[in-house]
């Protein structure tokens, strides 16, 4: 586990990363074992149908979602908000620490007296924390396969992992853009405050953008657009958002290198 | 030629932050196999001077060159490098043994054999997580992690803060083993000692500037000492006027003060047609060598 900066950094995460698998694994068994009442009680739906609009759009309800199907269920109780909202902190969290974690506490000095390039530093930390909300994607898919199985959920195990890896893109984004912010202003808490906000600011467009018609052009500029736009849950992953978050953390993360590899690192 | 270049080569080394100087326009360089020690008071910029010199810190400008190679451009000649930073933070959570095993992997050698051995020279508990140790062992592993593939060159920023004398001494035994061996030691310091004894040059740099660079025999040659004569009766006030390389300081009581620069043994005949009661002499300290720096200057100039 000490090989080199990605399995040291992946070796650093495993007491977090087991809380972070106990909390996916004890929500998904929540929110599946409450699955039977609601698909017996054909009320709800009704009452969903009379939610606001403003509560539907931020609950990822659509017009005319069947919310006591297994499909509608998982999404707005689940990949609507809760399993991308896990991934994001656990992302945004691992991707802050990425260098600013090590400039803050003042190991980075002594790291980098190693024949090891700032650049080459920076990819193993990019992929430590892909690694990371990979796995627990998995744990989602996992625990979600095995859940739906258990209650009688109609739902492919290729959809349930199309959505979980829909999620994890859209985490491993966000942890993109932390990573930059660490990089470049070498503050975890600068990195954790920027990104997240950002993250904040681009659910509202896009659950705003729902409602009001002078917002909607403007969605297709929120990640989170493109997360839920291919529902990947009942129709699989789409290509062109899959593409497209996946250039934005490119850029993300080759910002990170240009502004990690320029500027003068910082001592505590 | 790269075969025969210096161990470390700074031409006009400028480094600012903002308004604030770090460095202004160093130059020195370092041949290979040289101890050289680098002095200067706290804050004078040597902390940032080490950093320029392993690219933590990019220059604003002027340049800088290991074995004749751009650290910027050429990560491979870390592998030739070992550094202990002044400010030392190590992996808490790591054992020394795991963070020596860890950088060993990053240097591509197969083995800690070297790293087990300088722990065990040092005393050092290799398999306790480093975040229970005592900030002197703590500088242990900062040693051992420098020393483990025994680099050619070693840069080390005020090493001995944090060590006990004994520790001091086995640090100084390995320098030598070092410098035995052919490998060129860079050291900081604050104070005049912690060097004079390793060294054979020294540059000394104050408010970021370098003020002289000179073998540690000739520094303290041209410096001023302390000398504290008390007599049974108090010598007319003339009596030391003309005695080359001594000046009086101060008197108080029936003691004199005398600053003293070169030889003593003027100062001591003089004192001898006294009836000396105490005599005490001090070393000359950084301070008295910068002031003599200065007044030189200042004779120079004038």
């Amino acid at each position: 586990m000490l090989r080199n900066v990605f399995s040291k950094t992946l070796r650093d995460l495993r007491r977090t990363a087991a809380w972070w698998i106990l909390g996916i694994v004890a929500l998904t068994a929540f929110v599946v074992a409450v699955y039977p009442s609601v698909r017996d009680n054909p009320e709800l739906n009704k009452m969903v149908e009379d939610y606001p609009d403003v509560l539907k759009a931020f609950f990822g309800l659509g017009q005319d979602v069947d919310y006591t199907s297994a499909v509608g269920y998982l999404n707005s109780e689940l990949f609507s908000f809760m399993a991308p909202l896990l991934l994001l902190i656990a992302a945004i969290g691992a991707g802050a620490r990425a260098t600013a974690g090590e400039e803050e506490r003042g190991t980075l000095d002594l790291l980098l007296a190693n024949p090891l390039s700032r650049r080459r530093l920076l990819v193993d930390k990019l992929a430590a924390l892909v690694a990371e909300i990979a796995v627990l994607g998995a744990v989602l898919w996992l625990s979600l396969v095995l859940g739906c199985h258990i209650v009688g959920m109609h739902v492919s195990a290729a959809h349930l992992g199309a959505a979980s890896a829909a999620a994890v893109l859209l985490a491993i984004v966000y942890g993109a853009v932390a990573v930059f912010f660490g990089a470049w202003l070498g503050s975890r808490g600068a990195a954790i405050g920027i990104t997240a906000a950002g993250a904040v600011a681009a659910y509202l467009l896009n659950s705003l953008g729902e409602l009001v018609d002078s917002l909607k052009p403007l969605r297709i500029a929120s990640p989170f657009y493109h997360y839920v736009a291919q529902d990947a849950l009942r129709d699989g992953l789409g290509l062109d958002h899959v593409v497209l978050l996946l250039s934005v953390a490119l850029f993300a993360a080759s910002g990170a290198v240009a502004a990690f590899t320029r500027r003068d690192l910082h001592t505590p | 030629m790269a075969a025969t270049s210096p161990a470390i080569e700074a031409r006009s080394l400028t480094k600012m932050y903002g308004h604030d100087r770090g460095v202004v326009d160093l130059s020195f360089t370092v041949e290979r196999g040289e101890v050289f020690g680098f002095l200067g008071p706290n804050g004078a910029g040597k902390t940032t001077t080490i950093r320029l010199l392993l690219d933590l810190i990019r220059a604003t400008s002027g340049r800088v060159s290991l074995f004749g190679v751009d650290p910027r451009c050429n990560v491979a000649v870390r592998r030739r490098v070992g550094y202990v930073p002044g400010d030392l933070r190590l992996y808490e959570r790591l054992s020394a043994a795991e963070l020596c095993r860890y950088f060993a992997n990053l240097r591509g050698m197969r083995t800690i054999d070297r790293a087990v051995a300088y722990a065990n020279r040092l005393d050092l508990p290799i398999d306790r997580p480093i975040g229970s140790l005592s900030k002197g062992n703590r500088q242990k592993v900062g040693l051992v992690q420098a020393l483990m593939h025994e680099p050619d060159l070693l840069v080390f920023d005020e090493p001995t803060a944090g060590l006990d004398p004994l520790v001091q001494q086995t640090f100084y035994g390995l320098i030598d083993e070092r410098r035995a061996a052919g490998a060129t030691v860079f050291l900081s310091s604050h104070v005049l000692p912690e060097v004079q004894h390793v060294a054979d040059r020294v540059a000394l740099v104050r408010e970021g500037r370098l003020v002289d660079v000179a073998s540690v025999a000739a520094l303290r040659a041209r410096a001023f000492g302390r000398v504290e004569a008390t007599f049974a009766t108090l010598p007319p006030p003339d009596a030391f006027t003309r005695v080359p390389g001594a000046r009086e300081l101060d008197r108080y009581g029936e003691t004199i003060l005398f600053a003293l620069e070169g030889e003593a043994d003027a100062l001591v005949k003089a004192l001898g047609r006294f009836h000396v009661v105490a005599l005490d002499s001090h070393e000359a300290d950084l301070e008295d060598i910068f002031l003599s720096l200065y007044r030189r200057e200042a004779r120079d100039a004038a």
